[in-house]
């Protein structure tokens, strides 16, 4: 497979980035991220008859086969939009699990986390039709209905569409890594779009006769907040290309990705901590995943 | 409908992956070979003549290894290597342990900068001096009275027969001592307006007129010092650039000291102190979490730079992945220091001083880190001046 000039991203990643962007943009054609993430802009059958859910799929078993450093690159895009659809959970489990791969429909995890008790985390848990893995080698039978599970609503990060249930999937060391590295690359991909959004606010809001991209210290801020960006997607990148680092290098993109999106509620002042703004929801997204993949890297 | 399919069509990319990594076993092969193992056991509390001694020494054994100047083209005496090369190499050096390069001014700055600038006649007669380790360099930015506001240059040089008299200071000369020559940053017309009243000028550090006075600085060590400019001759043939373009030339240097080969050659040190850290001082495992925080943001250090290097033809994103790497790696260097000389053991104890002291000036000098935010809030997010 022929390599870009970006960091060993294959042909497949470039192109899927590309069209991932340009298929969300469409989507979300300018509405407010705290309207759509409580809808559905795009289906789950477009995203699934498109082909998308099987990228991460080895080429030997069917699928595009893209590599982990694809990966990232998709879920940075993703990130910048987090559109509430389960796609990056069943990429990554038809990646891991063969049961997983004779479904059409979203898959996804329960994950206990240190605040969650009995019960595990189901990112999309409370969307349409996911079904659950209970681990990533079983066959047909290791794939759960939220049903089963007694799966409750939790409506924490609306992008996330989250429920408790009955279950803890089983990881191995391997995918855990992986699975915790993608999210945090949706991290940075949403740690990307806060700081944008934070750039083109304070160029036009005005306060003591000038725009507040003017006084020093929002500039620092700013400054600090665009190195962790840069920073935290090639954290992504070095933990997709080693695997020795990967563990950390997640870490590391998601309080980075995290101190960015806070910096956002900051510099947007008053109208920062509003939930028509909609930073929240990108906060609420990154916070709800570091928990997930800090449970599984442990 | 967008498809996974139909978003898929042929880009040509290339692969040179391959003899990157071959350079790089080759380089660390060479290395291991080369670097003195008295340096790796006493680098941090080496005598300063002790330390300029090996290090001059290291610019020569480069040269004759063929490591010198990876990045400059081969027609100037260089390797016609990329960054990609000095990333690799960097890696290799940073496992090694190899010292840095006494002429690092000359190779870093000055070369890439005359090859942009010079005349034929000043890449003939400067290049292969630099890259061979016969000439170190210093620079003359700074002043008493400017310091980060660099166009505020007092020194002045006044037109003469054949070329120009400067009178006046320069202040935080590092390596002047050691110098053959300096990058001369002066005011050549009293009276043009901002930016444009400036000259760059290679000055032979032997001039008549220049004098030194050392500077102490918080570590003890003395390689700054305060330049001293007596009505000092500098002939017409050693003005970079041009008269009046000194302020651009200067700023393709200030590009080449905060940017991607500066970053490699700073990755070696503080992949050096945090192998201090992980294989010695924390060895009982203190400070675990810590510990393998800076870890990961030393090795983000090396992979910044490559994904810079892998952007080097996008512009705007180059100067995104470069333009904070200063202020990270200097902020990151205080923070190991910090943690050295709180865990120190006992035989690095003189290391970690000198090192928590040292790093101090790391994010003063060159432009220092407020100047660096700066520049990245006003240049890369285009925030109003």
């Amino acid at each position: 497979m022929s390599k870009t000039v970006d960091l060993e991203l294959n042909e497949i990643g470039v192109e899927a980035a590309a069209g991932l962007r340009e298929m969300l943009k469409s989507a979300i054609n300018g509405a407010p991220v705290s309207m759509y993430s409580v809808g559905e802009p795009i289906s789950w059958k477009e995203f699934s008859e498109g082909g998308w859910d099987a990228i991460g799929i080895s080429e030997a078993d069917g699928g595009a086969g893209a590599t982990l450093r694809d990966l990232v690159a998709i879920g940075h895009v993703w990130g910048q939009s987090v559109i509430p659809s389960p796609l990056i959970t069943t990429i990554m489990a038809k990646r891991f699990s063969a049961a997983a791969r004779t479904y059409d429909g979203p898959v996804s995890f329960a994950i206990k986390t240190r605040s969650s008790g009995d019960l595990g985390i189901i990112p999309f848990g409370s969307y349409g039709e996911t079904k659950v893995l209970k681990n990533l080698t079983g066959g047909a039978d290791s794939l759960v209905t939220t049903k089963d599970l007694e799966a409750l609503a939790d409506d924490y990060a609306d992008s996330l569409r989250l429920a408790e249930g009955k279950l803890d999937t089983e990881f191995t060391k391997a995918a855990a890594e992986e699975l915790a590295l993608v999210w945090a690359s949706e991290a940075a991909g949403a740690a990307f779009a806060m700081l944008n959004k934070a750039v083109e606010y304070v160029k036009t809001r005005e306060q003591f006769g000038q725009p507040i991209g003017k006084f020093q210290i929002i500039k620092h801020y700013l400054a600090d907040a665009q190195m962790l960006v840069e920073l935290a997607e090639t954290a992504t990148m070095m933990g997709a290309l080693d695997e020795k680092l990967r563990r950390d290098s997640a870490i590391y993109a998601f309080d980075a990705s995290i101190k960015v999106i806070e910096t956002a509620i900051q510099v947007h002042g008053g109208l920062g901590f509003t939930w028509e703004m909609g930073i929240h929801v990108y906060l609420r997204h990154a916070t709800a995943l570091r928990d997930l993949a800090l449970e599984i890297l442990n | 409908m967008t498809t996974l399919a139909s978003a898929q069509a042929g880009t040509a990319g290339h692969d040179t992956g391959h003899d990157i990594a071959l350079f790089e076993a080759e380089a660390s092969k060479w290395l291991q070979a080369n670097v003195s193992q008295y340096w790796r056991e006493n680098r941090g509390a080496l005598s300063e003549t002790e330390e300029v001694k090996i290090r001059g020494e290291w610019d020569r054994i480069l040269y004759a290894g063929g490591y010198s100047g990876l990045s400059i083209p081969r027609e100037y005496g260089g390797q016609g290597l990329g960054l990609a090369h000095e990333v690799a190499f960097a890696s290799a050096a940073a496992r090694a342990q190899a010292p840095d390069a006494l002429g690092r001014i000359g190779r870093i700055l000055t070369a890439p900068t005359l090859i942009e600038h010079g005349t034929q006649e000043q890449k003939d007669k400067y290049l292969n001096p630099i890259l061979s380790g016969e000439h170190v360099w210093c620079q003359g930015f700074s002043e008493p009275a400017s310091g980060s506001d660099l166009a505020n240059v007092k020194t002045l040089a006044t037109k003469v027969e054949g070329g120009y008299t400067v009178r006046g200071r320069k202040t935080w000369t590092s390596y002047s001592a050691y110098s053959h020559r300096c990058l001369l940053l002066v005011r050549t017309d009293a009276n043009a307006p901002r930016y444009k009243n400036l000259s760059l000028f290679l000055a032979d550090m032997k001039s008549p007129g220049i004098s030194l006075s050392p500077i102490k600085q918080i570590s003890g060590s003395q390689h700054f010092s305060e330049t001293d400019f007596d009505d000092v001759f500098i002939p017409d043939s050693d003005v970079l650039g041009g008269e009046g373009n000194g302020w651009g030339v200067s700023m393709t240097i200030l590009k080449n000291e905060r940017g991607s080969v500066e970053g490699a050659v700073r990755y070696i040190e503080l992949r050096a102190d945090m192998d201090l850290l992980v294989n010695c001082c924390a060895r009982n495992g203190e400070y675990k979490e810590l510990i393998q925080s800076l870890d990961t943001r030393t090795e983000l250090v090396k992979w910044q730079v490559s994904k810079s290097v892998a952007r080097e033809d996008d512009q705007i994103r180059f100067f995104s992945a470069t333009a904070g790497l200063k202020v990270y790696w200097s902020d990151l260097w205080k923070e190991i220091a910090n943690l050295g000389i709180k865990i120190s053991c006992t035989s690095h104890r003189a290391h970690w001083r000198h090192q928590y002291l040292e790093s101090r000036s790391a994010s003063i000098y060159s432009g220092t880190n407020e100047i660096q935010r700066n520049i990245v809030a006003e240049r890369v997010l285009g925030l109003p001046k």
